[in-house]
């Protein structure tokens, strides 16, 4: 096992060189002298300083996230819900809801864009906000915490939570002291993408941003024509190196024990 | 797996067992309802409901000035998607979804086994690295890769330098750099889900496996795999249906002779302003799409069940 | 926004808000919900397609013929409602432009100007600007937006422009006198002219050498590998029509299909159709490629010795132009915006900062001479006389355009 381990970390390592090269790449590029970063033309800082006077993309960062926050609560509680009760449960129309969980996911994005701008705007006469993007976020988020929730609780032994009741639990409390712990780290692996997929997204979004709602994917898929500035990397830069800086502190703290690891009966907590 | 054998005397009697079962029973199905209801509500209301309105308009045809009118709704808009001429670009989209979704899973597999073998203390921080790109925009890291993958880009670079290559590799614009591109956007989505997976698997089960089958290879095959499958066909779904519908990758990291399906769908709403006729073929692609992963499903569950 | 960040009560705010907004009563509300459903009344959702809407400048205003969609509100100009001219100009100003169009200071000089606070946002493409504009058919909430000529005279018929009040742009005057009249809007009434370019093609001369002057050079197969096309079917459709002779504005199959038949001897060829021609030509993937003249304007900023050319057989000639929406919230304001951009000072800045030119008479004496001494960013008479105009397609006719890209891009 232990040759194993070695092969196996020396690919981890490749991979994750793999997953951080454009974010080096990217980092040393917020310091290029071009204004459209095309090309390397000298080192500067100047994008820093101006980054902190430029507005509209601090404005846009700020939209991305509190979209992101939105999506990422929402469809995290919806969407572990629903994997959870399509894993657990027999029900008439399972069938039913798991096509409709599949549905978003193989829905172009621009349909899905386009058929939200004319539900908002017609129906509604919404013309775009931060509302209406983080709903058209959290539906399309939905599925992919429900996948991945899905995945761990599947074949989960329905003797534990039988076992809590037995101990005395009630229906909430077993839920809540055993199949939660027990699903903690597919909820958090879901709330990750959902994430990822709002902080990401730039079809669906485009179409349903209004006056203000600009988030960080348009405004920089917009500036593609004349060149990305500089500045777009620093503001990337700037969130890894909170990010990591907040990690770590966290990290150091302990606030990653690592969560139950093992279904087997004699590793679930009791009640 | 069998549970252990319980002496019969312990056994409920017959009518009482059957009327727990009933009640229990019941009560699952009460549950169900707590636990599905609010999701299949939110999606009926914020994507059924608008996704009819796109049906709707898949039926009707534009008027002189362009305006979607329903006077004579019919399936034309169908039978003119099915033309033979789009089956490159779908052949595309199918190519690089399925190099995507395989290379995303077989890198993604033993990292995540990794990180739940032998993580110790750090596994969620080794999992949170793995997220950690995706605080930078999509677009940003796509644009580092353009950076990297250019003729005159880091790697070229490099390759010139320690003198593997004389002449400019072109990497940028072809096959290669769309696959490396939605691997390296997929590849967290494969990790993830497996990553949960094969994280809840019981020790005790794969220790076992060694007693039985003797090496770890035989173990892996019988054991670790089928008990972690629930977690591989979750990363499969979450790579393949979006790779499949991935729009700006190969838009961004393609080339001349890289079109895929959902370019195709993008320039009929966009360029060619036909909405009727792209939620023609958008929805034609769902139902594909669709029926493919429901069939690969069910094909899937059967044999990890069998 | 506020605190509230549930997503329902973010909702039930923008709706509160819309409510209370003058231009949607209860009863308009309340009609349009009960709409859903009804498959008559499913019209006015539909009508919200007309993004689509396509019609050629020929054709009169009589967009809402099909009696499906005659319920749509203010679908023509006389419905729509001209703003009382209030004194003085709001408070706030809502912008909706491409990124890096205009001026570095415009925005700032105005707001001092003015004391009126600009939300300037981008779109991606023209394509997301015309839906988001056309997707309540009054502008989708902005003031201010730059659409592209050719889609005046449908944005004209479909009731999405304020008709402008002259009175408030005293700065028209600045207007050269040849752009008093534009066939896509007469006597300017809904528009005024913003920037014209050429659509030509760039090239370094460190890897291409020679002068180029013909669209030839762009199936040279020396070049296999290294050239690219605007990812743009009619520009591309355009330079084939040059090659052959035909016109770019053509709507005949044949000639279509000789054009088809010449761009699909090019694809192989080709590199990419690009969205990024300045990033592409001045890293160095493209040798050659099929630019905007302002873009190649931008590639000269980091790639000095980078060339262009506009073709003798013939080019592309465009424009586009500042407009007021109809559903504009801040109309005065709007149209300072309008003639504050036509102050020849103000005009001039953006000018320098863009590379194209302006139809700013009062403006040319403070534009850079590199632009307005350059006959590939100013050509002279000779040349613009041979440039060709690309005219709105009927849907039936951009359909055989976009049937025919589709199957060369595949």
């Amino acid at each position: 096992m232990d040759r194993g381990n070695r092969w196996l970390s020396a690919f981890a390592v490749v991979v994750y060189a793999f997953l951080f090269a454009p974010i080096v790449v990217l980092i040393i590029f917020s310091f290029n002298a071009s204004r459209r970063n095309f090309v390397w033309l000298g080192f500067t800082t100047e994008w820093y300083p101006r980054l902190f006077a430029n507005h509209d993309l601090l404005d846009a960062l700020g939209v991305t996230l509190q979209v992101a926050a939105i999506a990422v609560v929402g469809s995290t509680i919806l969407g572990s819900l629903l994997g959870l009760g399509l894993a657990r449960l027999r029900f008439r129309g399972s069938g039913a809801t798991e096509t409709l969980i599949l549905l978003p996911m193989v829905t172009p994005e621009i349909i899905m864009g386009i058929s939200l701008l004319i539900f908002f705007s017609q129906l509604f006469g919404l013309n775009g906000s931060i509302g209406q993007i983080a709903i058209a976020h959290v539906t399309f988020c939905i599925s992919y915490v429900a996948v991945t929730v899905r995945a761990r609780a599947a074949g989960m032994d329905p003797r534990l939570e039988e076992a809590a009741r037995d101990l005395g639990a009630d229906a909430w409390g077993a839920f809540w002291h055993v199949t939660l712990p027990l699903i903690a780290p597919a909820v958090a692996a879901g709330a990750m993408l959902a994430f990822a997929l709002s902080f990401d997204d730039l079809v669906i979004t485009s179409f349903n941003t209004g006056v203000g709602s600009t988030t960080l994917p348009v405004a920089i898929y917009s500036a593609i024509k004349l060149g990305v500035s500089p500045q777009i990397n620093a503001i990337s830069t700037i969130i890894v190196a909170v990010v990591s800086i907040a990690l770590f502190i966290a990290w150091r703290l302990g606030a990653f024990r690592p969560a139950p690891a093992s279904l087997a009966i004699e590793d679930a907590p009791a009640s | 797996m069998t549970g252990p054998s319980v002496p019969a005397e312990l056994l409920p009697a017959p009518a009482e067992l059957r009327r727990t079962i009933a009640q229990a029973s019941l009560r699952e199905r009460l549950a169900g309802l707590v636990f599905v209801v609010p999701g299949v509500v939110w999606l009926a209301l914020f994507f059924l409901a608008p996704l009819v309105i796109i049906l709707v308009v898949s039926l009707g045809s534009r008027d002189a000035a362009g305006h979607v009118t329903l006077a004579n709704p019919d399936l034309r808009n169908y039978l003119q998607a099915t033309r033979p001429e789009y089956l490159p670009a779908f052949a595309n989209s199918l190519r690089y979804a399925a190099i995507t979704t395989i290379l995303s899973i077989a890198i993604g597999y033993p990292i995540a086994y990794w990180i739940s073998r032998y993580g110790g203390q750090r596994k969620v921080l080794l999992l949170i690295l793995v997220m950690l790109p995706f605080w930078t925009s999509y677009l940003i890291r796509t644009y580092a890769w353009m950076i990297i993958l250019r003729d005159n880009g880091v790697l070229n670079s490099l390759l010139q330098a320690t003198g593997l290559t004389g002449e400019p590799i072109v990497l940028l614009n072809t096959d290669f750099s769309v696959v490396l591109g939605m691997t390296y956007g997929f590849l967290p989505y494969a990790i993830l889900p497996m990553y949960v997976s094969i994280d809840r698997l019981d020790r005790h089960l794969v220790e076992a496996g060694r007693d039985l089958y003797g090496s770890g290879r035989a173990t892996f095959r019988h054991v670790t795999l089928p008990l972690t499958m629930p977690g591989i066909i979750a990363a499969a779904i979450l790579t393949f249906i979006p790779a499949i519908g991935d729009y700006v990758t190969p838009d961004l990291l393609g080339g001349a002779q890289t079109t895929t399906i959902a370019k195709i769908v993008q320039v009929i709403f966009t360029s060619g302003r036909d909405w009727p006729y792209g939620s023609a073929l958008g929805f034609l692609l769902m139902v594909v799409t669709l029926g493919g992963t429901l069939i690969a499903l069910r094909t899937l569950r059967r044999e990890v069940l069998a | 926004m506020s605190d509230r960040t549930d997503p329902a009560s973010i909702v039930e705010d923008e709706l509160i808000r819309y409510l209370a907004d003058r231009r949607m009563t209860r009863r308009e509300m309340l009609r349009r919900v009960t709409a859903l459903g009804a498959a008559v009344a499913l019209a006015p959702v539909v009508a919200a397609c007309n993004a689509a809407a396509s019609i050629a400048p020929t054709v009169a205003p009589a967009s809402t013929a099909a009696g499906s969609a005659s319920s749509v509100p203010s679908a023509t100009p006389s419905a729509t409602p001209s703003p009382t001219p209030v004194p003085s100009p709001e408070g706030e100003l809502f912008v909706y432009n491409w990124d890096g169009y205009i001026g570095e200071n415009t925005v700032s000089d105005f707001e001092k100007a003015h004391n009126i606070k600009v939300k300037y946002d981008k779109f991606p493409d023209a394509d997301t600007q015309m839906t988001k504009l056309r997707s309540d058919s009054k502008g989708g909430g902005y003031d201010v937006s730059y659409p592209a000529s050719t889609e005046i005279p449908a944005l004209i018929a479909d009731g999405v422009l304020l008709k402008l009040d002259k009175s408030l742009i005293p700065n028209v005057s600045n207007l050269r006198p040849d752009w008093a009249n534009p066939s896509y809007d007469p006597g300017n009434q809904y528009s005024l002219p913003n920037y014209w370019w050429t659509t030509g093609y760039a090239w370094d001369p460190a890897k291409v050498p020679g002068a180029l002057t013909d669209w030839t050079a762009l199936w040279d197969a020396t070049y296999k590998g290294h050239m690219g096309m605007l990812d743009d079917q009619r520009e591309v459709f355009a330079v084939a029509a040059f090659r052959l002779g035909l016109s770019p504005n053509t709507t005949n199959e044949a000639e279509l299909d000789q054009i088809v038949q010449l761009l699909e001897q090019q694809k192989p060829l080709l590199r990419k159709y690009t969205d990024d021609d300045i990033g592409d030509v001045t890293s160095g993937d493209l040798w050659i490629s099929h630019a905007w003249s302002g873009d190649w304007y931008q590639m000269t900023t980091d790639k000095p010795k980078t060339q262009y050319v506009v073709p003798a057989s013939g080019a592309v000639r465009g424009n586009d132009t500042l407009v007021v929406l109809s559903g504009a919230p801040h109309p005065i304001a709007a149209q300072l915006w309008l003639d504050f951009n036509l102050d020849a000072k103000v005009s001039a800045a953006n000018t320098n900062y863009i590379g194209y030119m302006g139809p700013n008479a009062a403006a040319e004496q403070y534009v850079d001479d590199t632009i307005k001494g350059d006959p590939r960013l100013n050509p002279p008479q000779a040349v613009l006389d041979k440039l060709v105009e690309l005219l709105f397609l009927s849907p039936a006719d951009l359909d055989k355009y976009t049937k025919r890209w589709n199957a060369l891009r595949a």
